[in-house]
């Protein structure tokens, strides 16, 4: 019987194979490493309409395995991670997600082969062939690598759970088979990675398709988006769920507004992702950059600003009606300290 | 407050906002008022910058361009930069690595081209209030 366990964590991959981590540690580096959406990793931020996480247990169900074991860090916000529990699959919460997979290994006696997946990197991967790998093979353990090295993604035979080791333990020390994955991988270990990933997306260099209607060649708007008639889309782009792009708008340049934003009159988003739930205000031009409620990353110049305005930026939990359109544009940078200044110059 | 000849270095502050930009344009308001000023603006110690500062910067460039003079900027931080470029005024303003090079640009420049960009500078302007009207 072949299972999938999944793990979604904060641990980087450094941490997984230098083997700091331990089903018995958890991680704090990455909480660091995850800055532009604290305690999420970038697999659970929402890409074309759904998470990575989420599209992987999609091909994992798609791979005919009888059950799938999501195991998520507590500390993980659930932002749209595109885990639900279904009849085939269980997700559990954990401060130790590494640990209570374990547990449950241990304790399924029925499970023959499984195969273990940490969410952190985009990888086309052939699920059969690599199934078909590992038999041939007639190691315990065989693990997936591409060019740059190996990838968090390992098949394990029952044989090879040892009474009292923990799962990430076996994968530590095991000398895997090296299967080689010949497709897309996109290791998402920065946002400068989930950008590329949105863009090989939209330019059809990868398999990961936007989840909305391509209304015409190159744009996808999804049906529940509000795109003003006077806005201008430039393909390739993607307006996600209850998105509302405002008149004199210019969205393009392989740019991607996830679920409920708002970008505002008269500004231009260029070569830049608006992550979901992100109000973008009113004349502005952004460029190269990612967008996270109040967070603004840019990749041009590596340089992360939190604007303290909320007529600029902010989380789009407002509702419209409340907004002053005529308050004075009010932003700064330099951290959360500042406070929005109460007057414009004298 | 450096002069280099007749080119003026002003050093910004390190928290350019409402507060700051009062103290600021008190020393400014004269280095405004005489004929063709050429200044410069060394945001080499700004760590903060609200719309306070960027308005305060529009201004002294509106008022020099109307002497036919010009302001511009130097040493501007990436973060700086990145927040000129999102309120779309940083097309507005030559800006120099360091205030050495952007004193010297002045001198580079005839006298008869500044009122000649003057036109260019207000038309963008005109489409900066056409905008806040608008919203």
């Amino acid at each position: 019987m072949l299972s999938a366990i999944v793990i979604v964590g904060l641990e980087t991959r450094r941490e997984v194979e230098s083997g700091v981590l331990s089903e018995n540690t958890t991680s704090e580096f990455s909480i660091e490493a995850t800055q532009l959406q604290q305690s999420t990793p970038l697999a659970c931020v929402e890409v074309l309409g759904r998470s990575v996480v989420g599209r992987v247990i999609d091909e994992v169900r798609r791979a005919d395995v009888n059950a799938i074991s999501v195991f998520v860090d507590a500390r993980i916000a659930p932002r749209h991670p595109g885990i639900e529990p279904s009849a085939n699959i269980t997700v559990s919460n954990s401060e130790n997600p590494w640990g209570t997979a374990t547990q449950q290994l241990a304790a399924d006696v029925e499970t023959g082969t499984v195969l273990v997946m940490r969410a952190s990197a985009y990888v086309e991967l052939d699920l059969v062939d690599f199934l078909q790998f590992h038999r041939e093979q007639g190691k315990a353990v065989t693990r997936a690598f591409d060019h740059e090295g190996p990838l968090d993604i390992w098949i394990l035979d029952r044989s090879a759970i040892a009474d009292g080791e923990g799962l990430l333990t076996i994968l530590q020390r095991s000398k895997p088979a090296r299967y080689s994955v010949g497709g897309y991988v996109n290791r998402l270990e920065h946002p400068r990675d989930l950008r590329r990933l949105v863009v090989d997306g939209l330019t059809s260099r990868c398999r990961l398709r936007p989840q909305a209607s391509e209304i015409r060649p190159g744009v996808w708007i999804d049906e529940s988006a509000q795109v003003n008639p006077d806005a201008r889309i430039v393909a390739p782009t993607y307006i996600g769920h209850g998105s509302r792009i405002e008149a004199q708008c210019l969205i393009t340049r392989c740019s991607n507004v996830e679920s409920n934003c708002q970008v505002d009159y008269g500004t231009v988003v260029e070569d830049s992702s608006i992550l979901s739930n992100s109000y973008v205000g009113i004349g502005l031009d952004l460029s190269h950059s990612i967008v996270d409620g109040n967070n603004l990353l840019n990749l041009e110049r590596n340089v992360t600003l939190e604007i303290a305005d909320p007529c600029v930026i902010r989380p789009n939990r407002v509702a419209r009606k409340e907004r002053n359109r005529h308050s004075p544009v009010i932003f700064g940078f330099g951290g959360s300290q500042f406070r929005p200044a109460e007057e414009g110059p004298s | 407050m450096l002069t280099t000849g007749p080119v003026v270095v002003m050093q910004m502050p390190e928290q350019l906002n409402s507060t700051a930009v009062r103290a600021f344009m008190q020393d400014m308001q004269p280095l405004l008022e005489i004929h063709r000023p050429r200044i410069v603006f060394d945001c080499s110690q700004v760590r903060y910058m609200d719309s306070a500062g960027v308005e305060m910067i529009l201004h002294c460039l509106e008022e020099a361009m109307k002497r036919d003079g010009d302001l511009k900027l130097a040493a501007l931080s990436p973060e700086s930069e990145v927040v000129l470029e999102l309120m779309r005024v940083a097309r507005v303003f030559e800006a120099f690595a360091t205030s050495d090079e952007a004193v010297r640009s002045f001198n580079a420049v005839p006298a008869e081209g500044v009122s000649q960009e003057a036109t260019w500078y207000a038309n963008v302007f005109g489409e900066m209030r056409a905008v806040k009207q608008a919203t």
